[in-house]
């Protein structure tokens, strides 16, 4: 079940290539990139872009704050382009970059929350959340809105945790490795953040009564 | 809320579509690298902002104060040297509380 997620996460939706023949064109690409061909940065982030909007599009839902933060993970890889000694695929390396990118944002956003009203739920939302029904489901965009409320209940790093664990199918060792923690850190902190997930869930079904 | 459900709402919320990238993306990225890094722009720190930057130093100021201050009067005491609390006793014995009074 677990290897089954991860294998639907590695490969980013429209994307023709396998991740072999990929990480082997971008290995010739960042030679090329290294060697002076700053252009060929541009076919790189095209290889890639859609991989960093996914990735951010699950801490913002903003479209355009989403376009500057991929921005600013791709700038970011591009001065960083010295420290990727190629022992992990570009694109492994480049999604760190864009958690952390999200982590610094969810701290700034978090510091501004109570300026910013919180988004409406729509009824389909509140509905399936109250509902005993083990059966019913939720769209995948009410299931993304009711999440984003919740998750403001959370910590930056408990979201960044939750979210790589559960939205991205990340293993505990990429986590730990974004979040400079060790593995069983990370499992603690998961387990803590479901539970205030939970809670706030829980919370928003009865406040929105 | 339990387990079940809440993994039916992460994998609901997994088959959201992001926004595609617009088309001219990669070029804007391109363009912000050749125009090199750009300025930081200035963030307002509030006074707890600036409280909590300056924390770390501060105690660790504090605390070197503290412990020369505690070395001072260890070393002071030991060479023999009249502490400051002996002289203040002796000002106040001759001249405050005199049987006299003041």
């Amino acid at each position: 079940m677990a290897e089954n997620r991860n294998r639907e996460f590695a490969q980013p939706a429209g994307q023709n290539l396998n991740s072999t023949e990929t990480a082997s064109n971008d290995a010739e690409l960042l030679e090329r990139i290294r060697g002076g061909a700053t252009d060929d940065f541009a076919e790189l982030i095209r290889r890639h872009q859609s991989r960093v909007f996914a990735i951010l599009h699950r801490y913002e839902r903003d479209a355009h704050k989403v376009e500057d933060l991929a921005q600013e993970t791709f700038l970011k890889a591009w001065r960083a382009l010295g420290q990727f000694d190629g022992r992990a695929p570009f694109e492994h390396w480049l999604s760190r970059i864009a958690a952390r990118v999200a982590l610094d944002h969810l701290r700034k956003e978090k510091r501004r929350q109570n300026e910013i009203g919180l988004p409406e739920l729509g009824d389909d939302a509140l509905d399936w959340l109250r509902s005993d029904d083990e059966k019913s489901e939720l769209d995948a965009r009410s299931a993304a809105e009711l999440l984003e409320l919740a998750m403001r209940e959370l910590s930056p790093a408990d979201r960044v945790v939750i979210t790589m664990q559960e939205l991205e199918g990340r293993s505990v060792k990429e986590i730990a490795a974004v979040m400079g923690a060790s593995g069983v850190a990370v499992r603690v902190r998961a387990m803590r953040a479901r539970s205030k997930l939970r809670q706030a869930l829980e919370k928003i079904a009865k406040e929105k009564l | 809320m339990n387990d079940r459900k809440l993994k039916r709402l992460f994998a609901s919320a997994r088959l959201e579509t992001p926004p595609a990238p617009p088309g001219d993306f990669a070029a804007d990225v391109l363009r912000a690298v050749r125009r090199g890094p750009p300025a930081a722009a200035p963030e307002s720190l509030s006074v707890f902002d600036q409280l909590n930057l300056w924390f770390p130093r501060l105690a660790l100021a504090a605390s070197t104060v503290i412990v020369l201050c505690c070395a001072l009067d260890y070393g002071l005491t030991a060479a023999g040297v009249p502490s400051l609390s002996d002289g203040v006793s002796q000002l106040s014995a001759q001249w405050l509380l005199t049987p006299a009074g003041l």
